[in-house]
C-alpha cells in the first residue's frame, strides 16, 4: 500500500502549503537568476555570444584589453596563420543623433571575419534595442571625433557591452576617431589547442570576461545572491521537511510497532519530499519561462532553461539530502516512546 | 502447549548513578490460546514485562523464548520480523494511523506481514474481521470520525488481521467507560478463543479479570507466588 500518496491524499492542506513554499522560494531564486544573467547579458552579450575560442592581448597591457595595442605586423602573422582568426578593438563612446542628443555605445571594429559585423566607411549597424528607441535605418548620427556622419545601414540582435549597446563600425572611421592603427585584441575561434604567440597573453572567453574589471565586479555580486537564495532556498526546504518529520515522530514509532520497516519510512518520505518538490519545481520553471518571454523588454531579464533546470536537480538534491538528514529521527524513533506518548 | 517463556527476566535503569532494577528475575510461561492478565500496582513493572516480551525494547538479563526462538539475542531486523509475523498489539490507545480509512488500516498490517493472501482475498478477510468486531459498517470512515470504543474495535481488528500468535494487550480498556471496556474484553476473549491467540494483557481495571483465564499478580518487580 502507498501510504505516503495516501497520507498526501488525507493532508492536503499541509502539503499544498509545503509546496506552495518550495514553489515561491524556487520562482523566487529563478527571477533573480535570470536578472542575474540578464545583467551579464547587458554587460557583455558581444563576447558571450561567440563560439569557444581564445583572446589574445600583449603582454605589457597586463590584462586590461584598453592598454592593449597589438603591432600590426604581429597581428598580420597571426591572421595569416589563423584563416577564422579576427582583429578587434572595443571602446566606449557616444554617438550624436540630428537633434544633437547623446547616445552612448560601445564601438566596435574587427577585420574581415564572420564572427563581427563588417560595415563600410561612413557606415554603422547597432544593437536592435536602439531601433526600439525610434531609430530607423537611413538615420545619420555624429561623433565628436569623427569628421564624417555614420549612416545606420541594419541592426543587430541582442549585442551589447558594458551595458551599452554595441556600434559596429569600419576599421577606417576607428582609427580616425581614436587616432591608433593598432588593434587591442584578436581573436581565434575553436575551444582546442590554442597556439602561443610572442608577445601576446591568450585567454579563454571566460577568462577575458574576467579581465574587465567591472564585469567581474558585477558578476561576483550577482553569483554571490544566487549561491546564497540557492543555499538559504535548500536550507528552507530542509527545515521544513525536518518540521514535517517531527510532528509525525509519533506516527513513526506506532508504524514501528506494529512493524512497519524503517526504509518502508524513508521510502514514504522520499515519496513525498520528491514528489511536493519535482510539482513545485515544474510550475515554478514554467511561470519563470513565461516570464523570460513576457518580460517587458527593456527589463535585463534571460533565463535559459537550462540555467532552471539545473538550478531545479540542485533544489531536488539539497531538498532530498535535508529530508534524509532530517529523517535520521526516523531511525532514532523507538515505537515505545509513541506508544507511551499517547494518540497520534 | 506452550508457546511464550519468559526466563529470569530482568530490567534495570540508570538514573545518573542511581540503577533502578524495574523486573527482578520474571518466570513466566504463556499457554496457546489462553488469555493470561497482569495485574498490580503502577510502577510494579507488568507494562516492563509486557513491553519486553513483545519485543518493544530489551531486557536487562535474562531470556524470552517465542516457538523455541530466543528473541532477546535476535537483531532489530529479527525481532521486527517476529512483531509483524506473529504478534498483535492493542495499546491504552488505539493508535490508528490518522489518515488511513478503518478498511486500510487493516489492508497495512496485511502488508506489513507480508500476507500471501490475494487483493481480493485481502478484502474478504478484512470484511470478515470488521464484521467480528462489529466495524463492517464504518470500513470507509477515517479514525477522526470515530468513537473511542469504535477506534478501540478497529485496533482489535488490526491486532488480530494477520492471525498473530500472541496478542499483547496494554490496558487496552482504559481509555474507554464501563460498558464499552466490558464489549471490548467481551471481543478479546471471543477472539482470544475463536482464533486460538494466546493473549497477554495488562490491566488496572479489576472487572476485567473476569475475562481472564489466568490471573498474574505483581509487585516491586516480580510475579507473587501465590499468583502464578
Amino acid at each position: 500500500m502507498n501510504i505516503a500518496w495516501k497520507e498526501m491524499k488525507k493532508n492536503k492542506a499541509r502539503f499544498l502549503i509545503l509546496g506552495s513554499i518550495v514553489f515561491l522560494v524556487s520562482l523566487l531564486t529563478f527571477i533573480i537568476s535570470g536578472l542575474a544573467n540578464g545583467l551579464s547579458q547587458d554587460n557583455a552579450a558581444l563576447i558571450k555570444k561567440l563560439p569557444d575560442g581564445t583572446f589574445y592581448m600583449t603582454k605589457e597591457a597586463d590584462k586590461n584589453y584598453n592598454l592593449s595595442r597589438i603591432n600590426h605586423s604581429v597581428q598580420e602573422k597571426v591572421l595569416n596563420k589563423q584563416k577564422n582568426a579576427a582583429a578587434i578593438s572595443i571602446q566606449m563612446g557616444f554617438l550624436n543623433d540630428s537633434e544633437g542628443k547623446q547616445r552612448s555605445v560601445a564601438f566596435v571594429t574587427s577585420t574581415d571575419s564572420m564572427l563581427f559585423k563588417n560595415v563600410k566607411k561612413g557606415e554603422i549597424i547597432l544593437d536592435k534595442s536602439m531601433k526600439e528607441e525610434g531609430i530607423k535605418i537611413g538615420d545619420t548620427f555624429t561623433n565628436n571625433q569623427y569628421n564624417g556622419k555614420f549612416v545606420v545601414k541594419g541592426f543587430v540582435d541582442n549585442q551589447k557591452f558594458s551595458h551599452a549597446p554595441v556600434a559596429f563600425i569600419n576599421m577606417e572611421d576607428y582609427k580616425e576617431m581614436y587616432r591608433v592603427n593598432d588593434m587591442q585584441l584578436i581573436f581565434i575561434p575553436g575551444g582546442d589547442g590554442a597556439p602561443s604567440f610572442a608577445g601576446l597573453q591568450a585567454f579563454s572567453n571566460n577568462q577575458f570576461l574576467s579581465t574587465i574589471s567591472s564585469y567581474k565586479a558585477e558578476q561576483m555580486s550577482l553569483n554571490m545572491i544566487i549561491w546564497f537564495l540557492v543555499v538559504i532556498s535548500g536550507m528552507l526546504f530542509a527545515i521544513f521537511f525536518y518540521m514535517m518529520n517531527v510532528q509525525k515522530i509519533g506516527l513513526y514509532g506506532i508504524l514501528k510497532a506494529i512493524g512497519v520497516k524503517t526504509s518502508a519510512l524513508f521510502k514514504m518520505m522520499w515519496t513525498q519530499m520528491v514528489f511536493i518538490t519535482a510539482i513545485s519545481l515544474s510550475l515554478s520553471v514554467a511561470l519563470s519561462q513565461i516570464f523570460n518571454i513576457a518580460a517587458p523588454k527593456g527589463l535585463p531579464f534571460h533565463l535559459p532553461l537550462v540555467t532552471t533546470v539545473q538550478l531545479s536537480v540542485i533544489f531536488l538534491l539539497i531538498g532530498f539530502i535535508g529530508a534524509t538528514l532530517s529523517g535520521i529521527q526516523i531511525k532514532k524513533v523507538e515505537p515505545l516512546q509513541a506508544i507511551q506518548q499517547g494518540e497520534v | 502447549m506452550t508457546i511464550f517463556t519468559i526466563d529470569e527476566v530482568r530490567k534495570t535503569f540508570s538514573i545518573g548513578e542511581i540503577n533502578e532494577e524495574i523486573l527482578k528475575g520474571i518466570n513466566l510461561s504463556l499457554k496457546e490460546g489462553e488469555v493470561t492478565a497482569l495485574v498490580g500496582a503502577s510502577g510494579s513493572g507488568k507494562s516492563t514485562l509486557l513491553t519486553i516480551a513483545a519485543g518493544l525494547q530489551p531486557a536487562s538479563d535474562g531470556q524470552v523464548i517465542f516457538e523455541g526462538q530466543n528473541i532477546t539475542t535476535m537483531s532489530s531486523e529479527q525481532v521486527r520480523k517476529i512483531r509483524a509475523n506473529n504478534f498483535g498489539f492493542v495499546f491504552q490507545f488505539a493508535h490508528l494511523v490518522p489518515f488511513l480509512t478503518v478498511e486500510e488500516q487493516l489492508m497495512l498490517m496485511l502488508d506489513v506481514s507480508e500476507s500471501k493472501l490475494k487483493k481480493r482475498e485481502q478484502k474478504k478477510e478484512i470484511d470478515k474481521i470488521l464484521k467480528l468486531v462489529e466495524m463492517d459498517h464504518r470500513k470507509n470512515a477515517y479514525p477522526a470520525s470515530l468513537s473511542g470504543g469504535e477506534r478501540q474495535r478497529v485496533a482489535i481488528a488490526r491486532a488480530i488481521i494477520h492471525k498473530p500468535k500472541v496478542l499483547f494487550a496494554d490496558e487496552p480498556t482504559a481509555s474507554l467507560d464501563s460498558k464499552r471496556s466490558k464489549d471490548v474484553m467481551t471481543l478479546i476473549s471471543n477472539l482470544t478463543k475463536t482464533l486460538n491467540i494466546t493473549t497477554l494483557m495488562v490491566t488496572h481495571d479489576e472487572e476485567m479479570l473476569s475475562f481472564a483465564d489466568r490471573i498474574i499478580k505483581m509487585s516491586d518487580g516480580q510475579i507473587l507466588p501465590s499468583a502464578v
